[in-house]
């Protein structure tokens, strides 16, 4: 049972430190692309007979959109996690035949 | 709080769903995965009506101006293009999750009595599905889009007697025009979402008012399964199954994003290679195979019959095989591989 504690205070560590990491690197790439020049924000020219440019040109743009990808899946990760220890516990309760009592969603009978 | 629950409790009177959501139970068995299917679709569809108001707020559906505002989204809008492309992914992952859904039903026969009318309803979910994808093809009006559109909304001609008026209907015209995007603009956004919704209303009631279905091994030999509480114990794992589908589609959306082609003329022919999405491939692939003339008759004509028979035998399958148990029933799963294998080797071809 402690084990089973500080190894749940580990992963909670581990996604915090990562998460402190992702805020950092975050920071850092958006310093670098506020730092690059104003020319660089105006849409490129497609190249002629190709489809207009989907993607976004400006690189302040481009490069925010790559930090919240990287932010969504690290909140992923970390609510996958929090997920497992609830799907554990309440299989765990189900095995001991309590789910009965008091554990319906808000509003049910008992809860 | 409490005073909180109580008051909504005492306006909506939720306490009876609540108690049916706490005494819900779903089986465990091989096929269990099948069941996130459904959920998933329903997460899909909400990320289309969010994404779908965003872009219309935009988009303006005129001949002159229908192209210039889908691209004017993708350049100008802040992140315009992310949502354009989230909404086109998430078009195409539901589309793909329907047809999941309905196979996986399919193939463990989930439709047998009394689950008939949850199948129908299912059917006319993907049709709708379809007519969604059909009518926002159009919409960035692009070279591409009216070729489609053109091949698409002549297909019905060939029927006798009401063909060359259905196409006249679809197309607001004897031709597609301005007029037409405007008329799939109004159907994309208000016919068909009003109709999608009742139908899946109806649909979430029949599957709530049914329960979850037990594979037809367990029926048949009276097998009790296990079997997993819906709240939390399922509904928790639903959410896992949301979150992972939520980051996938945004990231293919970032990746792949759809391009706009330059804006239709009217007046040009259409360009080489025309090929409509994915999920119509297959009817693409077999209206090309069938001749002009069969037997003295048109051959477009017998195509559209023999697809209109076709879907009729998917809408009505469980009351034609309505002895699942027995040969019958494994005749007709042996069509259904057959009828898979066909629709995903005309796709492919039609690819190459």
């Amino acid at each position: 049972m402690e084990s089973d504690v500080s190894r749940r205070r580990r992963a909670i560590a581990a996604a915090g430190l990562l998460l402190l990491g992702a805020l950092v690197a975050s920071g850092w790439l958006e310093a670098r692309v506020q730092e690059s020049p104003q020319a660089s924000l105006k849409p490129a020219a497609a190249a002629p007979e190709q489809d207009k440019p989907a993607a976004p040109r400006p690189a302040k743009e481009r490069m925010a959109v790559y930090v919240i990808l990287a932010w969504v899946w690290l909140s992923i990760a970390v609510l996958l996690a929090f997920l497992r220890l609830r799907v554990r516990e309440a299989d765990r309760v189900h095995r001991m035949g309590l789910h009965r009592a008091g554990d319906g969603p808000p509003g049910a009978p008992g809860h | 709080m409490k005073a909180l629950g109580a008051w909504i409790e005492d306006r909506l009177g939720l306490g009876p769903v609540a108690a049916f959501l706490a005494k819900k139970e779903v089986p465990c068995h091989r096929h269990t995965i099948l069941y996130y299917t459904g959920s998933s679709i329903l997460l899909f569809l909400g990320i289309q009506i969010v994404t779908g108001v965003l872009l219309a707020l935009y988009y303006q559906p005129t001949l002159a101006e229908a192209n210039a505002s889908v691209v004017r989204i993708m350049t100008e809008m802040p992140l315009g293009w992310l949502v354009r492309s989230v909404h086109s992914w998430s078009a195409t992952f539901m589309i793909a999750l329907v047809f999941a859904h309905l196979l996986g039903i399919a193939f463990t026969k989930a439709y047998r009595k009394p689950r008939e009318a949850t199948w129908l309803t299912g059917v006319l979910l993907l049709g709708s599905s379809l007519a969604f994808g059909f009518t926002g093809y159009l919409l960035p009006w692009d070279e591409l889009s009216l070729a489609a559109t053109k091949v698409g909304t002549n297909l019905p001609k060939a029927l006798p007697v009401i063909g060359t008026w259905l196409t006249q209907v679809m197309r607001a015209g004897d031709d597609v025009t301005g007029d037409t995007i405007t008329r799939f603009f109004i159907v994309h956004v208000s016919v068909l979402p009003l109709a999608l919704l009742a139908i899946l209303g109806v649909h979430i009631f029949l599957v709530q008012r049914h329960g979850m279905s037990a594979p037809l091994e367990a029926e048949r030999d009276k097998i009790k399964l296990p079997w997993l509480p819906f709240w939390p114990n399922f509904l928790l794992r639903e959410a896992g199954v949301w979150f992972v589908l939520l980051g996938v589609l945004l990231t293919v959306a970032v990746f792949l994003a759809p391009g706009v082609g330059p804006q239709a003329d009217l007046m040009a022919p259409a360009p080489e290679g025309i090929k409509p999405e994915w999920y119509f491939l297959f009817m693409f692939q077999t209206l090309k195979l069938f001749p002009a003339r069969i037997l003295g008759l048109n051959g477009e004509l017998i195509a559209m019959l023999v697809m209109m028979a076709g879907m009729a035998a998917v809408l009505f399958l469980p009351f034609i095989d309505d002895r699942p148990f027995e040969r019958k029933g494994k005749v007709i799963t042996g069509l259904a591989w057959a009828g898979l294998a066909y629709a995903i080797g005309m796709s492919i071809w039609s690819l190459m």
